[in-house]
């Protein structure tokens, strides 16, 4: 009997190296082709080579950006697999092991689930002579079980490896070797256990925010980048060294985080908008330069991809841990504006906003996701580029220079930013210092100056303040109950919300994507609710403690916490609103 | 024509140093040529790191240690300007030696003057990584070691003919996009470390030796290492690499940042992505 699924979470596993990736995409885009929505996500140690590693994905109907409470169909490429993930593949999901290491072991599995057990590590050495053609076997056998036609899951493969032409045949020859053991274990041609639901094919492309946010600020104008090779940030490098070039930019990997974020305030400094990328421990290191951004009012755009911490902390593990620096960080008080996407949509519209608002405020603009943000790819419909709009703030022309009678650098103005000439233009010269200065760049500790200097740079946020974006609203917004939280809480709280309504438990959600300053429209939220729930992945509820510091009466705000490297999924998430709704 | 800011007095003791090395640099830049507007002199953290004040230029005062990789990134955003980085020994020797390194192996065309006088002059005298009687290193000995160098000399204020040569020297090697030139100068600071009369004796003008060829690394580094083991501090051109061709470098700053005229490569890049 054949059971329709319009939501199909699906997770590959064995050693890194293995190709997990391989087959979740290629199952993806068999997925992409019946007009599914996807997201995709990695569970990976920090090493090249072995190690437990994990594909997942999620092939949905509706857009979702979070893997689902349970697994549908599992591919096991070892035992420590099954030991591992194999409690959470659904009472009546599907599982594909890989017996070359040994038999399945007993008592990881629900009694319904289905279990196909082929040595396709030992198949693949045998007859194909080389092991990672396993993948292609277990495709084929995946593809039956959700009743794709033999020549769709062929001409899927063949697309993967069209740039491999010297690998097409024998991977083909793998995916008809495992149609034979499908056909064994009764999942014979059309008439496979599961069937997608047919939505039609949609224009979407399939994109990490890492890939969204860099491509954001390409489009703005950025044509300078800086960086230093980091977990889970390293994307934004590479996309920046591929690309910026074609349109005269330049990308340069530092020695280190020190060197990159001052080679890109000098590029500020030349007039170039200019970005740097990094995760904690690089924000770590760079935040005397941030700060120097904000002192010396130098635009600048930093990408924060965060990292559970502190210190080293794991790399490959996603947490939002980093928001208290972020808005606190550096020495000394300076303006700056911290912004939050949830999904690479975000990721590339609130790129555009920040380098923007750099100009804007002349100062530095964060851009913060969190490793799930970042390096989770998610189907989302292809970015316009039709209506971006570049703002110069207060730049000046030449033209427009030629006609004052002085420049000052550091001129006071009502609201904020100065007139801003760039070296090259004659007139325009002017002192840049850290030191606190005067009007004219000169460095300066009269109390009066000091005084008028710090309302002015602070006076810059004020300005922009009303501006800055605007959150994402979902569930029902007359609840009195509210959920508040951002980057990979995101997809996870609405899908909660939604098991929670399903309970009879209506709850309004806001994912704030400006973070700092903290936005009207957040403290809105809090004060119109009896209590507010706001979910984190910390230890110390960050995010809750700087809604607290600029909203004192904040006691209906309950912290759900999360530091185990591991995201929320919805029922988990739900059961902890419930837990703490019950004692209420 | 606009007015902007009027260039301060120096702020440094009577007979320091750094004197010596401003009016070398005024003068350099003036027998060149080099518009005001086009010059860009960013300097460090310490005493030295107030020249650009001096100047009438673009001026930009780093971070502590941080001169070089922003001066990096000022001639990588536009090369057509004239980038100079200027500091003290304790802000490019001691903090910052990493750059020095890194910057040494990128070749940047910018030209980078270090005021060695051995000691922290703006806190009052603690000793730098050049302190002669303490443990000490060499910065043109690194620079020769790193085979991507094509400029290296040190100048003495005591010579201030040789240094404003040199100082020339410098900038039209990196106005030229030969790659970056490094010129440190010996600058006592008088007040806490007057190394005058000691430089006095111990300096020895490689220009003025027909013997020396500045175009071969290897006996350049014999060279130095055989002086400077005898107590002497060679000054002059100590290397050049003849052979350093001038460079073309894309210009960010005069690059198309228009969405409309982009839009199209935009989209390819964005295609990509399709699934």
């Amino acid at each position: 009997m054949t059971r329709v699924v319009s939501d199909l979470n699906a997770m590959v596993a064995g050693q890194g190296g293995d190709g997990s990736l391989t087959v979740v995409t290629l199952v993806g885009n068999l997925l992409a082709g019946r007009g599914f929505h996807l997201y995709s996500t990695r569970d990976v140690a920090s090493r090249i080579k072995g190690g437990p590693a994990a594909a997942l994905l999620r092939g949905s109907i509706a857009p979702r950006t979070g893997i689902g409470d349970t697994l549908d169909v599992f591919v096991a490429f070892d035992t420590e697999a099954i030991e591992l993930s194999g409690h959470r593949v659904a009472g009546n999901g599907f599982v594909v092991y890989d017996s070359s290491g040994g038999p399945l072991p007993p008592g990881y599995l629900g009694d319904g689930v289905t279990v196909v057990e082929i040595p396709f590590g030992r198949l693949a050495v045998g007859d194909l002579r080389r092991e990672l053609y396993k993948n292609s076997l277990a495709f084929g056998v995946v593809s039956r079980i959700l009743t794709f036609s033999d020549t769709e899951a062929a001409s899927v493969l063949e697309a993967r490896f069209s740039l491999r032409p010297d690998l097409v045949e024998a991977n083909l020859q793998a995916l008809a070797e495992g149609f034979i053991f499908a056909d064994d274990h009764g999942f014979t041609h059309n008439a496979g256990p599961l069937r997608l639901t047919d939505t039609g094919h949609s224009e979407r492309i399939l994109i990490s925010g890492n890939h969204a946010a860099a491509l954001g600020c390409l489009v703005a104008g950025v044509r300078f980048f800086a960086g230093y090779p980091i977990t889970p940030a390293t994307e934004v490098l590479e996309f920046m060294t591929r690309h910026i070039s074609t349109y005269g930019g330049v990308a340069i990997q530092a020695e280190d985080e020190l060197a990159a974020v001052n080679m890109a305030l000098g590029a500020s400094l030349a007039g170039v908008r200019s970005l740097v990328a990094t995760s904690g421990p690089g924000i770590s290191l760079m935040q005397e330069g941030i700060g120097h951004a904000g002192a010396t009012e130098l635009p600048l755009v930093i990408i924060d991809a965060q990292r559970a911490g502190p210190s080293t902390g794991m790399p490959t593990k996603s947490e939002q841990s980093d928001i208290g620096m972020l808005v606190h960080g550096g020495n000394g008080d300076f303006p700056r504006i911290v912004l939050a996407p949830g999904n690479p949509t975000d990721a590339f519209e609130l790129a555009v906003t920040a380098t923007n608002l750099a100009q804007q405020i002349q100062g530095p603009v964060y851009l913060m996701l969190d490793q799930a943000v970042s390096q989770d790819s998610t189907t989302v419909p292809p970015f316009n580029v039709s209506n971006i709009e570049i703002n110069h703030g207060h730049r000046l022309t030449q033209e427009q220079l030629d006609t004052l009678n002085e420049y000052r650098r550091y001129a006071i103005t009502n609201d904020g930013p100065s007139p801003l000439a760039v070296p090259g233009m004659a007139g325009g010269m002017g002192l840049v210092t850290g030191n606190e200065h005067d009007e004219w760049g000169k460095v300066s500790t009269d109390p009066t100056n000091r005084v008028a200097m710090m309302d002015k740079r602070a006076r810059k946020i004020e300005t922009v303040a009303e501006s800055l974006p605007k959150g994402h609203r979902f569930g029902d917004p007359s609840a009195p109950i509210g959920i508040l939280g951002i980057g990979m809480e995101s997809g996870v709280m609405q899908e909660a919300v939604e098991q929670l309504a399903a309970t009879g438990l209506p709850i309004a959600g806001l994912q704030p994507r400006t973070i700092w300053p903290v936005p009207h429209e957040t403290l809105a939220f809090l004060t119109s609710k009896e209590r507010v729930y706001v979910i984190e992945h910390n230890h110390e509820g960050q995010l809750a403690q700087i809604l607290a510091s600029v909203r004192q009466d904040c006691a209906t705000v309950t912290s759900i916490l999360k530091y185990d490297g591991v995201p929320f999924t919805p029922r988990e998430l739900a059961a902890r609103i419930a837990e703490k709704e019950t004692a209420t | 024509m606009t007015a902007t800011y009027r260039p301060a007095e120096p702020i440094w003791c009577a007979g320091c140093g750094h004197f010596g090395v401003e009016a070398a640099l005024t003068t350099a830049l003036a027998d060149l040529d080099i518009p005001k507007q086009e010059t860009l002199i960013l300097a460090g953290i310490g005493c030295s790191g107030t020249i650009q004040n001096n100047m009438g230029t673009y001026g930009y005062h780093a971070l502590h240690g941080r001169v070089l990789p922003t001066a990096t990134g000022s001639w990588e955003a536009n090369p057509a300007l004239t980038v100079i980085a200027a500091g003290g020994d304790g802000d490019g020797y001691a903090i910052g030696m990493g750059h020095l390194i890194h910057t040494f192996r990128r070749n940047p065309s910018i030209t980078y003057i270090v005021m060695n006088n051995g000691i922290y002059g703006l806190t009052k005298g603690q000793n730098s990584p050049t302190r002669q009687g303490t443990p000490t290193l060499d910065a043109v000995l690194l620079g020769l070691s790193v085979l991507e160098t094509t400029f290296i000399a040190r100048g003495f204020t005591r010579a201030p003919d040789q240094l404003r040569r040199l100082t020339t020297a410098a900038l039209t090697h990196t106005r030229q996009g030969r790659g970056f030139a490094f010129l440190e100068v010996l600058s006592p600071c008088v007040t806490y470390n007057d190394t005058y009369p000691r430089w006095e004796t111990e300096h020895i003008d490689l220009d003025t030796d027909d013997t020396y060829n500045p175009t071969d690394r290897t006996s350049a580094f014999a060279t130095v290492v055989k002086l400077e083991t005898e107590g002497r501090i060679p000054i002059g051109t100590i290397y050049h690499n003849p052979t350093a061709e001038p460079g073309t470098f894309p210009n960010p700053a005069t690059a198309n940042i228009d969405p409309a005229t982009n839009a199209d490569t935009y989209t390819d890049i964005i295609d990509q992505y399709r699934i």
